[in-house]
């Protein structure tokens, strides 16, 4: 929901990290001073503060949605008659919801299914839009005008309420959700690759495979794309963010999981209705929706941080 | 420069054309009148659900082309913008609600524009300051709220100090009172029940604008066009307000109509959780109605109020930047 970036204010320092496989140097050894590159990723990204918080957040999570469904006897689809609406107690330790599903377990599980959609797509997305930015730019010319313009009106067309529209036929199962919202997710994304790309597309080491004869799709898997690396993986975290927001704002309307699947944006949209009666049904989901994407952004800034020596001044533009 | 205006408003609104016809092929494929009838007993035959439905332009016997023309003709030559499929008229139900929403979306984005930039000028001018530190990790904190738990969010908020004041000030329902006459009266509660959605849709929208503005200014702070300034005598707060944020403004102008979108989708959210009547709800309404020609002309609404912030953005581009008016 933040602004797309725009070419110019894509930190150039990005590429300055990303060694080519022309500059690729020995990961350890020849001099015992030498401090590999991962080494020295990993010390600049635990000096940041935030960013170790939002690791252990977001580790805390992923154990909480992998393994938290052992401590309940509760299924998040069981129904306990004998307690509707309870707030939360010894036996149901989040409360029930008007159905009797426990919260908790129902917590559990929304939490797993959203995390699922979001990493999924968010994979994807930065996949499609390093091959098809990246394609793009190197190929240039037609494809390159062709690919802006579809990015383009892409941008400008609510894609939201098309997702909507498609996802109403088609949704109730997160896997064909995560289809959709990788389909009308790539653009902004391949726009920032895109521009990023046409510099690369330049430098040396891409002349020197094209006179070795290399052709367009492996220059741009092998020669592009690894050069990319950094951003991409910025692009990824920051991508799970805003899969996300997106996820739940389409299953809080209605239109992305669906009953009797769970995931936070349905857990959401049954709290709503009764936030002053019983708030713990919304409170629930708000705070692992909240603490979800806020970990998700700590740990992706501290990648860029840490990826982007430059980055230290604050030049990078939008954060999507 | 009304050339160039002119050149970019034809652009947008080809632009606008090309998505809601775009829009109508998708909404005839995916939304099924048809299904609206399966719950009616006694069960009706195909033939009867065609007939019902081929009054409003929606028989699915009859060639999607051929629907698509009829549509078009009467969007272009009538403004009739068709029939839901129990033959109410979308023109009726549009009218209203797209007020309503584009005073929404519009306060709201112009409203996230000011804050955010007068914050960025505030902060950058300041950086690493306490206060520019805590407005960072506010930005950063509200960026990652959703708009649903942001909206649920104050209206408890606005419940609880509507309980503390023992007077209702904060409408957490309705765009509207339904007693309230006169001008200014009738203005004065629509602007009441503007508050809470208006607030929502700032607060999770200014902060991708002071966060870009900050670093933008960031970089051209620095730069010499500014220190010449500072030198002909400009303390440097005028220098900043005068030369640095000039130049800086003009990508934030530029990305204005790109955050148009989000902009509309939170409303459709707010719409939603403050129960008003706007195009928001009409386009959840008729998605779940199969309502084929109100689904596009929301569709088509949201277009319209892209480019208009698009060409809004040209302008204040034009204004700001010499290189365009040169040219």
């Amino acid at each position: 929901m933040g602004i797309p970036v725009s070419p110019d204010t894509t930190p150039d320092g990005l590429l300055a990290t990303a060694p080519g496989p022309a500059a690729q140097r020995p990961p350890s050894g020849h001099d015992g001073r030498y401090l590999g590159r991962r080494r020295l990723y990993v010390r600049r990204f635990r000096r940041n503060r935030t960013a170790v918080a939002g690791v252990v957040i977001l580790l805390l999570l992923v154990l909480f949605s992998a393994f938290g469904g052992l401590f309940t006897p509760y299924h998040f689809s069981d129904a306990d008659f004998s307690a509707l609406t309870q707030a939360p107690g010894a036996e149901h330790w989040f409360g029930t919801n008007q159905g009797g599903n426990d919260v908790y377990a129902s917590a559990v599980h929304g939490l797993q299914r959203s995390l699922v959609i979001a990493v999924t797509v968010s994979v994807l997305t930065v996949a499609v839009s390093a091959v098809v930015g990246a394609g793009a730019a190197y190929l240039g010319g037609r494809v390159e005008k062709a690919t802006l313009a579809l990015i383009h009106f892409l941008l400008i067309v609510p894609s939201f309420l098309v997702l909507a529209l498609v996802s109403h036929r088609l949704a109730g199962d997160w896997r064909v959700l995560i289809l959709v919202l990788t389909v009308f997710g790539w653009m902004s994304t391949t726009r920032v690759v895109w521009s990023v790309s046409t510099s690369l597309r330049e430098r040396d080491y891409v002349l020197a495979a094209e006179f070795m004869g290399v052709r367009p799709l492996r220059v741009v898997l092998r020669h592009i794309i690894p050069n990319l690396g950094s951003l991409l993986i910025v692009n990824l975290t920051l991508g799970v963010v805003s899969t996300v927001l997106s996820e739940t704002a389409l299953s809080f309307l209605g239109f992305g999981v669906q009953t009797p699947d769970v995931s936070l944006g349905t857990m959401l949209a049954d709290g709503a209705g009764t936030i002053t009666s019983a708030p713990w049904l919304f409170a629930f989901p708000a705070g692992l929706t909240v603490l979800l994407t806020v970990s998700m952004t700590f740990v992706g800034d501290g990648l860029r941080d840490a990826l982007d020596p430059t980055s230290t001044t604050g030049a990078a533009g939008g954060r999507r | 420069m009304l050339r160039y205006v002119t050149r970019r408003a034809a652009g947008w609104f080809l632009v606008i054309a090309v998505a809601t016809n775009a829009t109508y092929f998708l909404a005839s494929s995916f939304l099924d009148p048809r299904s609206n009838f399966k719950e009616l007993r006694p069960v009706r035959t195909d033939e009867q659900i065609s007939r019902a439905l081929a009054p409003y332009n929606l028989d699915p016997h009859e060639p999607l082309l051929h629907r698509w023309w009829d549509w078009l003709t009467g969007v272009v030559l009538r403004f009739d913008w068709g029939r839901s499929p129990v033959g109410v008229e979308v023109n009726g139900e549009i009218g209203y609600r797209s007020l309503v929403s584009a005073q929404l979306v519009i306060g709201a984005t112009v409203l996230s524009v000011v804050v955010g930039v007068a914050l960025a000028v505030h902060t950058a001018s300041r950086q690493y300051g306490w206060r520019d530190r805590a407005a960072q990790a506010l930005s950063m904190a509200l960026f990652n709220v959703p708009v649903s738990i942001a909206a649920l969010a104050l209206v408890l908020l606005a419940i609880r100090l509507n309980e503390q004041a023992g007077w209702h000030f904060l409408y957490v329902a309705g765009e509207k009172s339904p007693d309230v006459e006169g001008f200014w009266a009738t203005l004065g509660d629509r602007l009441a029940h503007l508050i809470l959605p208006t607030l929502t849709l700032t607060l999770t929208g200014y902060v991708g604008y002071h966060l870009t503005q900050r670093s933008l200014l960031l970089d051209v702070i620095g730069s010499d066009f500014v220190r010449t300034a500072r030198a002909t005598g400009l303390t440097r707060a005028q220098a900043i307000r005068r030369h640095a944020l000039r130049t800086a403004l003009i990508p934030t102008a530029q990305s204005v109509a790109f955050s148009i979108p989000a902009v509309f989708t939170g409303a459709v959210l707010t719409e939603t959780i403050f129960g008003w009547n706007g195009m928001g709800q009409y386009f959840i309404q008729t998605i779940n109605k199969n309502d084929v020609h109100g689904t596009v002309a929301t569709a088509a609404f949201a277009a319209a109020l892209t480019a208009i912030g698009a060409i809004l953005a040209d302008i204040t581009t034009v204004l700001l930047d010499p290189r365009v008016r040169v040219s």
